[in-house]
């Protein structure tokens, strides 16, 4: 392979590079930096979307935790495959096409995914899919439809994505608990404060449309 | 003089280019050009994602297969740079990025096992998209030469260490491919696709 | 040995005396005068030959400047001070300030040296203290990177190393030898002239090279003996290089100790962040499996032989063109 010697005779260049873009960090000195406009802005709005509405944050965390309690295979294609299908409700979101009820459909999947981890629901792999996709399509547009507004929208999507998806990390952390007798029946507390959580929301916004 | 000498330092390429940037280090003014090849990439998102994105796909895929992109990936970013430059830089490569964010997640989320050329080409593409859209930073006082050098090197840089990192992290090729450090490569494709789906969704909305 | 050799005639070269080529009359001279605290006129003594107003002179932001008034307020005249378009009409500009209270201070903007950083008058405040800590670190760090020179003699060491805890001591020695000149040479306890002393760090980088191909080879070097010793000897030389644009900074007396540890200690941020890099990507080519054919083997070290020697001819060329 000829790659190495090229990289070789690169490398001295490249090294310079990075260095001084660890120099520059370290010394918070915009040198020649081009500045993209609002990616820190972008990216925190985008991070803190997901966590600031309590709906959306337990919701995210119910999912994780009852990936973790349906075991393989969903605790590994939950992870992989939530963005995704949350992402084409965020396009749902960007097009403004309107989804039928959306503050109502939020609070009941908290309910519903609470209630899931508290009864321990043992569904078929299939059918938890498609209840998590439904949820997953409605939280995504919610934050598509802010995407644009964004001052940089790439980096909010970015920021939604990773706060997203850490949320997750977190519920199936929690999740791990149910190897141990006393951790399943903590784990299952918590869906049911979820589940709580999830009925006030819901009377809320039923309340809010009535 | 020295412009002349400049000009005939294109030539000879590489090893010259070095050698005027000592020069540069006595009369010190020019090298900034360098830099500024090499920097502006890293502090532009869209380059950060993808070439990330492109590293870890590569990676994921094993020492054999990825590489290959520590040669090809630069030089497609050189070839951008030339083709962007001569042709200009239209609005819709935004969109064309976000559509190689959901390819490139799809194919790490997927863990698909690509053949290398079929790599090669990928990182060529996304290279040479990239190396375009770079090529809106040149203005008229910038040294190509030393731009482009920059550029390159950076692409060498994140590209070879993004690889070793991801492939480092994945463990080895026999390992169960549910073990949690695949699993977490392909969820980061997930998002990388995810990030990607919305971005085109974004595009074609505005 | 040959080349050891050939360094030491480099070096008895340095004794003799090299004059310097009158400047050409392309230098310009503005003189700012405070009138009241921050506020400025300022007039060109010697103007350069395209015309003041063409001059494209930046104050720190926070002056407020249309040329014959510069009006800095409470702050007073503190930062960046540079010219944009120096170039082959201009090749300097000396900027005098002189305050209400205190003494006049110069500073040479010139295409070496863009920019320089006015501090401010009278004793030492902490403002001055960070000031000074910025701009040095910075100057240092901007110098080791824009040193291709340096930099490729670091890699030649990383090479014949091998990383590990004798890299550490061998970079380690490179420090304090580049340390210890650099400081002789700012406090003027030596001076070489620079364009001898430019062709002899070219001529330690070729004998770097001779050493990598040296032990493929399989005959231990000097270098793979005693790297350190290596290390420390060029060290020296190369720190008074460092030393030549250290001066060139125009710095006061008062605060030189302070400024050369500074400057230095960006000097070691640079070249730490460059060994880390290297060191960062020899792993990943070692874990990709991306190494040279075996053909392939003594490319670096020709490449990086082949370079310093054009450098070594080049600046050879440049100590006989000045005297």
């Amino acid at each position: 392979m000829t790659m190495t010697q090229n990289g070789e005779a690169m490398s001295l260049r490249i090294v310079r590079a990075l260095a001084v873009a660890i120099a520059g960090l370290v010394l918070a000195q915009p040198a020649f930096a081009h500045e993209q406009v609002g990616v820190g802005g972008g990216l925190v709005s985008g991070l803190l979307h997901p966590l600031t509405g309590l709906d959306h944050l337990i919701a995210m965390v119910a999912v994780g935790i009852w990936g973790a309690q349906l075991g393989a295979p969903a605790i590994w294609v939950l992870p992989i495959t939530f963005p995704l299908v949350m992402a084409v409700g965020g396009v749902l979101g960007v097009l403004r096409i309107p989804l039928p009820m959306p503050e109502i459909v939020i609070a009941l999947s908290a309910l519903v995914l609470g209630a899931a981890v508290a009864m321990r629901l043992r569904l078929p792999f299939a059918a938890a899919a498609a209840v998590v996709a439904v949820f997953a399509i409605f939280h995504g547009h919610a934050h598509g439809a802010e995407l644009p507004n964004s001052a940089n929208p790439l980096a909010y999507g970015v920021g939604f994505i990773v706060a997203t998806g850490l949320l997750h990390l977190c519920g199936i952390t929690i999740g791990t608990l149910t190897r141990w007798p006393a951790g399943e029946r903590l784990i299952q507390g918590l869906g049911a404060v979820i589940a709580l959580l999830g009925g006030y929301f819901l009377a809320q916004s039923l309340g809010a449309v009535a | 003089m020295n412009m002349r000498f400049r000009r005939g330092v294109v030539a000879a390429a590489v090893l010259l280019a070095q050698a005027n940037a000592a020069e540069a280090h006595i009369a010190a003014s020019r090298l900034g050009d360098f830099y500024a090849g090499a920097l502006h990439p890293l502090t532009d998102l869209q380059d950060i994602i993808l070439w990330g994105a492109m590293g870890v796909l590569a990676g994921s895929l094993g020492a054999a297969t990825g590489r290959w992109l520590v040669l090809v990936f630069p030089l497609g970013l050189l070839a951008g740079l030339v083709l962007g430059q001569s042709f200009g830089v239209a609005s819709m490569w935004a969109t064309v990025d976000a559509a190689m964010m959901l390819v490139l997640g799809l194919l790490l989320a997927a863990a698909t096992r690509i053949p290398t050329g079929l790599l090669c080409a990928l990182a060529f593409a996304l290279a040479l998209i990239r190396g375009a859209a770079n090529a809106s930073d040149l203005g008229p006082e910038t040294d190509r030469l030393l731009f482009a050098a920059g550029l390159a090197c950076a692409g060498y840089a994140a590209i070879t260490l993004a690889m070793a990192l991801a492939l480092a992290f994945r463990g080895l090729d026999s390992s169960p491919s549910t073990s949690w450090q695949k699993i977490a490569l392909r969820a980061l494709g997930g998002w990388i696709a995810a990030i990607g789906l919305m971005m085109v969704g974004f595009g074609l909305a505005s | 040995m040959r080349y050891l050799a050939a360094a030491l005639l480099v070096l008895a070269a340095l004794i003799l005396p090299s004059q310097t080529r009158a400047h050409e009359a392309s230098l310009g001279v503005l003189e700012l005068r405070e009138v009241r605290p921050g506020a400025f006129i300022g007039h060109w003594t010697m103007e350069p030959t395209m015309g003041a107003d063409h001059v494209d002179l930046r104050m720190p932001p926070h002056c407020f400047v249309r040329l014959p008034e510069l009006n800095c307020g409470e702050k007073g005249l503190v930062g960046p001070v540079t010219i944009t378009n120096l170039g082959a009409d201009m090749s300097a500009v000396l900027i005098r300030i002189i305050p209400l209270a205190g003494e006049a201070r110069s500073y040479t903007i010139s295409s070496a040296n863009p920019v320089v950083s006015v501090l401010a008058a009278g004793a030492p405040t902490l403002q001055t203290w960070i000031e000074l800590a910025r701009t040095y670190v910075n100057y240092g760090i901007d110098h080791i990177l824009l040193g291709a020179d340096h930099l490729l003699f670091v890699l030649g060491l990383i090479w014949i190393v091998r990383g590990g805890w004798r890299l550490t001591k061998t970079i380690t020695a490179f420090t304090v030898g580049h340390s210890v000149s650099l400081a002789a040479a700012a406090f003027g306890l030596i001076g070489v002239p620079e364009r001898p002393l430019n062709a002899c760090i070219a001529l330690s980088i070729v004998f770097v090279g001779i050493e990598i191909i040296k032990q493929q080879r399989g005959e231990a070097g000097l270098t793979a003996r005693y790297p350190w010793a290596i290390a420390f000897t060029f060290g020296l030389v190369h720190g008074i290089g460092f030393a030549g644009a250290l001066a060139a900074l125009g710095l006061e007396r008062r605060l030189l100790p302070a400024a050369l540890l500074f400057f230095n200690l960006g000097v070691e941020i640079g070249q730490l962040a460059f060994v880390l890099l290297v060191l960062a990507l020899i792993w990943a080519h070692r874990r990709l499996d991306a190494v040279l054919p075996r053909w392939g083997d003594t490319l670096p070290a020709y490449t990086i032989g082949s370079v310093s020697m054009f450098w070594f001819f080049g600046r050879l060329l440049s100590v006989f063109a000045a005297t």
